[in-house]
């Protein structure tokens, strides 16, 4: 059962000269217990998805259609008590440079503490305060971080904070945006774990967004690969990491040098730069920096088909089209 | 804590010497000699500008001159005027007041003004009404406060005689009680209006682009995210954040602010110390110069340290002991 | 790559500040420099229409010696523009070089600087001014100087600023490497490179030196040898009851150069920051 279902969500922003079109069509289902990584260079549009999953686009800026069901409902419709009442409840966010996740002037406890409350405002001081011991016990944070201000705490604690305030209120989906990329690689492997210990215990579903496919190797079930706003290709992990049926996904898994890489040889990376989202081109968005784009490419956008192991990819030359070794 | 609001101690205590030192070297580097000023005329005895000379003390050598005088401040002596033969200290002390007051209700009522006004444009940014307050903002952000003094007592006083031109209190004024508060409050309109009107635009500038940046920060958009509401979120997140910046800047500009009012006191003939500055540049009134640039310098420090205070207990960052 | 066109275009684009600023600033410069030929009347000519109201014959006006006030004003701006960007230029030049020498050396080159900066931001620097210009003579070269001198705290923290952050970057340690002079180092790579903000600042601090000067001539201190808005002003206050048209365009002559200027700045900065576009 899908706990998140995207269906043919598009966002635009609308501006006085042309409008930036920053999610097309883009649908995609995501399974309960199922983690997945959204994965895409700067300026994908990973955070506006993110955002229009929320709903916390402007609506005086921005155009969000399509559906986005939360459990069977449309968040997109839901009325505005609804919304309030899943907020945090059953979707949580946790955000990358962890400084600013909390208000600099306030005591972390506080702050967690005024989040909890708008859920929970009968909740005393004393309630409140333990369920956020509890919540720090989760993930290995010591209570006494509960009375100490934000700059007080290291990169990593931070971002455990963050974590631990996402879990306050035991939310079914968990988001979480470049969350660990600003740490470095010994804290952000541990942390993974904690988070996949969590998800397995207390039936959390994660959406992980990054631009580092190593993460998304080692701690997602499934991935989804996002450019200029539009998927690329999804499906298990080991199965579209390891046998790429997307171009750009080649491009992707061969910019990342492993051990085997020979050290003589330049890195390879996709040469070129994202469209202008204000001005797409006709056919296929990526075709412009494809090594592969033919006519056709230039011609139609290719369509989202399924092929077999659960993946799906949009791609003419697909399906026939040989992989690099 | 204490650390911090030693060093600012500290350079406060600098900072005054250095402008007494300064001051000094000024004053009586300067050409014209204050006896014959003092004098009348240049065809004055030898004799006479000699015993002048002595008793205001001006023979002796300039370092022996500045010791004794930084001597006699920690008696609270600052000498006496060379015009007047008074005691600087008393003299100065009466102007102390009229200029505190009207710098501290102008500063007041610009700090205030110019951050609800940032802050509503700031949730409203973009919208006409946002342009319009930015466009006057601008305006009166470069307008000489001696030119709008001028102008609003063309409009108020002089047509429509709505309120007083000049001076601090109206000659038959009552003398004391809550008669004579409201005769010195209707006086102090348009001085500190004029001052105020040119100090709001600096505020109102910054708290806005402060509101927005904090605005766009992580953990505002994660309380929205966890479902609170729009003005609690800006009532107790927003401010609290977005206020820093404007205290460090008001710190900033009060040396800024107090010369802007000893402008507008010329105008409008208030009793402070700006005006009182003017004649004694002209009669070279050495003693009362020193006088007032001391004072002016001490409460400029005075009103620092206060503000860095009051800044240590909003910004958790700053001063108070971290422990980790 | 963008071609100069290009940047240049990109630089106005969504900046309404730098074309305005830079559309007030060519008619001033034209004021300034074709004022002998602009002006209807001598702007020293005495005349028997005494503090006259505005008229067809003089549109803005006559002061109390009888002189046109617009011919006045237009022969005022080249003095203000003179006064306000040399001042600022003085107060550029220190700030970059204290500013730079403190963020490039560091170390106890720094802490000097950072305690003189402290001093020096309590200090009430107008009265120091007032206090110079009164008691040494108001010439308008004095007063430049006088003015750069106490107006160079917000160059130097910026300069300090940028030669803080450029000192870490590569092109700046492989001079050092090579064996270039750290002088060398501060003066041909450092400066040029981290300049900008500065010039941003300097030209808003041509708007507030205008201020200033305008200030220091209203109170009598100005050089009494040259028209200059704030004198206007000053002679103006005897009358302005009466005669308001003295005080009053004088005062908006002011206004509408340091607008110039502060938008100029302002359109400046925005070109560095694109975030600040559109704000």
């Amino acid at each position: 059962m899908a706990i998140l279902s995207l269906h043919d969500v598009c966002v635009t922003y609308r501006s006085s000269g042309k409008d930036v079109h920053a999610i097309n069509h883009v649908s995609l289902d995501v399974e309960k217990n199922e983690s997945l990584g959204i994965v895409g260079e700067s300026g994908s549009g990973k955070t506006t998805l993110i955002m229009a999953i929320l709903r916390l686009l402007n609506p005086k800026s921005t155009t969000v259609t399509g559906q986005i069901l939360l459990d069977g409902e449309d968040i997109l419709t839901m009325p505005d008590e609804r919304l309030s009442e899943i907020r945090w409840q059953e979707m949580a966010i946790v955000f990358q440079k962890a400084m600013n996740a909390l208000s600099p002037v306030h005591k972390v406890g506080k702050f967690i503490g005024d989040l909890y409350r708008v859920h929970v405002p009968k909740a005393t001081n004393a309630e409140i305060r333990s369920r956020i011991e509890e919540t720090f016990e989760l993930v290995n944070l010591p209570k006494r971080i509960y009375d100490l201000y934000p700059h007080e705490l290291s990169g990593g604690m931070l971002q455990r904070v963050s974590i631990a305030m996402s879990l306050i209120l035991d939310p079914k989906l968990l988001i979480m945006d470049e969350a660990t990329t600003a740490l470095d690689v010994v804290t952000q492997n541990q942390i993974l774990e904690e988070i996949k210990h969590l998800e397995e215990e207390r039936g959390i579903t994660r959406i992980m967004i990054t631009h580092d496919m190593s993460v998304v190797a080692s701690s997602c079930k499934n991935v989804a690969v996002l450019y200029a706003g539009s998927l690329m290709e999804t499906g298990p992990v080991e199965k579209v990491l390891v046998e790429p049926i997307h171009p750009y996904t080649q491009g992707l898994v061969d910019s990342f040098p492993t051990f085997a890489t020979d050290t003589h040889e330049p890195l390879k990376s996709i040469g070129g730069s994202l469209p202008n989202l204000a001005d797409l081109p006709k056919g296929c968005v990526f075709a412009p920096r494809c090594p592969k784009a033919c006519d056709i490419c230039f011609q139609t956008p290719p369509e989202m088909k399924e092929y077999p192991g659960g993946r799906r990819a949009a791609c003419h030359l697909a399906g026939g089209a040989s992989h690099e070794e | 804590m204490r650390q911090y609001i030693g060093k600012r101690l500290l350079t406060a205590v600098l900072c005054v010497f250095l402008a007494l030192l300064f001051n000094f070297i000024i004053i009586h580097a300067a050409p014209g000699n204050p006896i014959r000023i003092l004098a009348g005329t240049d065809s004055v005895s030898e004799e006479m500008v000699a015993e002048l000379t002595t008793k205001y003390g001006l023979d002796s050598p300039l370092y022996v001159q500045f010791f004794r005088y930084v001597g006699n401040l920690f008696k609270g002596d600052m000498g006496v005027s060379i015009y007047t033969g008074q005691p600087v200290a008393k003299e100065i002390m009466t102007r102390l007041g009229p200029t505190l007051l009207l710098c501290l209700t102008s500063c007041i009522i610009a700090l205030v003004l110019g951050t609800l006004l940032g802050i509503f444009c700031a949730r409203h940014a973009g919208s006409l009404l946002d342009t319009l307050l930015g466009s006057v903002s601008y305006f009166f952000d470069s307008t000489p406060s001696f030119w709008l003094g001028l102008m609003l007592i063309l409009l108020f006083a002089s047509t429509l005689h709505l309120l007083p031109t000049s001076g601090m209190v109206s000659l038959r004024a009552p003398a004391e009680g809550f008669a004579r508060v409201l005769d010195i409050m209707k006086h102090m309109v348009l001085p500190s209006l004029s001052l105020s009107l040119t100090l709001i635009p600096y505020y109102f500038r910054i708290a806005r682009t402060s509101v927005i940046q904090v605005g766009n920060e992580d953990f505002i958009t994660t309380l929205r995210a966890a479902g609170m509401r729009e003005d609690r979120i800006y009532r107790k997140y927003v401010f609290r954040n977005a206020i820093l910046p404007v205290v460090t800047v008001f710190g900033i500009q009060l040396a800024y602010i107090v010369s802007g009012s000893a402008i507008v006191e010329i105008v409008f003939s208030w009793p402070g110390m700006g005006s009182y500055m003017m004649t004694a540049i002209t009669r070279r009134d050495y003693p009362t110069l020193m006088g007032i640039y001391f004072v002016i310098s001490v409460s400029v420090a005075v009103m620092m340290i206060a503000v860095d205070i009051v800044y240590t207990y909003l910004d958790p960052r700053i001063g108070r002991g971290s422990g980790k | 790559m963008e071609t100069k066109r290009e940047k240049i275009r990109r630089a106005f684009r969504g900046n309404p500040q730098l074309r305005v600023g830079m559309v007030m600033l060519l008619v001033l410069l034209v004021v300034a420099v074709f004022a002998n030929v602009l002006s209807p009347y001598d702007p020293y000519k005495l005349s028997n229409d005494l503090v006259s109201a505005p008229s067809s014959a003089h549109l803005l006006g006559t002061d109390h010696l009888g002189r046109d006030v617009l011919s006045m004003l237009l022969y005022g701006a080249k003095v203000s523009l003179m006064v306000g960007t040399i001042s600022a230029l003085i107060a550029a030049v220190i700030g970059t070089l204290l500013g730079g020498v403190a963020g490039f050396f560091g170390g106890k080159a720094d802490t000097i600087f950072g305690g003189f900066i402290n001093v020096f931001m309590m200090m009430p620097t107008f009265f120091l001014i007032l206090i110079v210009v009164a008691l040494f003579g108001s010439g308008m070269v004095k007063v430049m100087v006088v003015i750069g001198l106490t107006s160079w705290v917000g160059n130097a923290k910026l300069m300090r600023a940028q030669a803080l952050s450029l000192r870490e970057r590569t092109f700046i340690k492989s001079a050092e490497a090579v064996g270039e002079s750290k002088l060398k180092i501060l003066f041909r790579h450092v400066v040029p490179n981290g300049i900008f903000p500065i010039i941003a600042n300097t030209t808003m601090g041509v708007a507030s030196a205008i201020l200033t000067e305008s200030s220091l001539a209203f109170l009598g201190l100005g050089d009494p040898n040259i028209i200059s808005w704030g004198q206007i002003i000053q002679n103006g206050k005897a009358y302005f009851l009466s005669g308001w048209w003295i005080c009053l365009f004088a005062g908006l002559a002011i206004i509408y150069t340091v607008i110039t200027f502060y938008l100029l700045g302002d359109g400046l900065n925005r070109i560095l920051s694109p975030k600040l576009r559109g704000v």
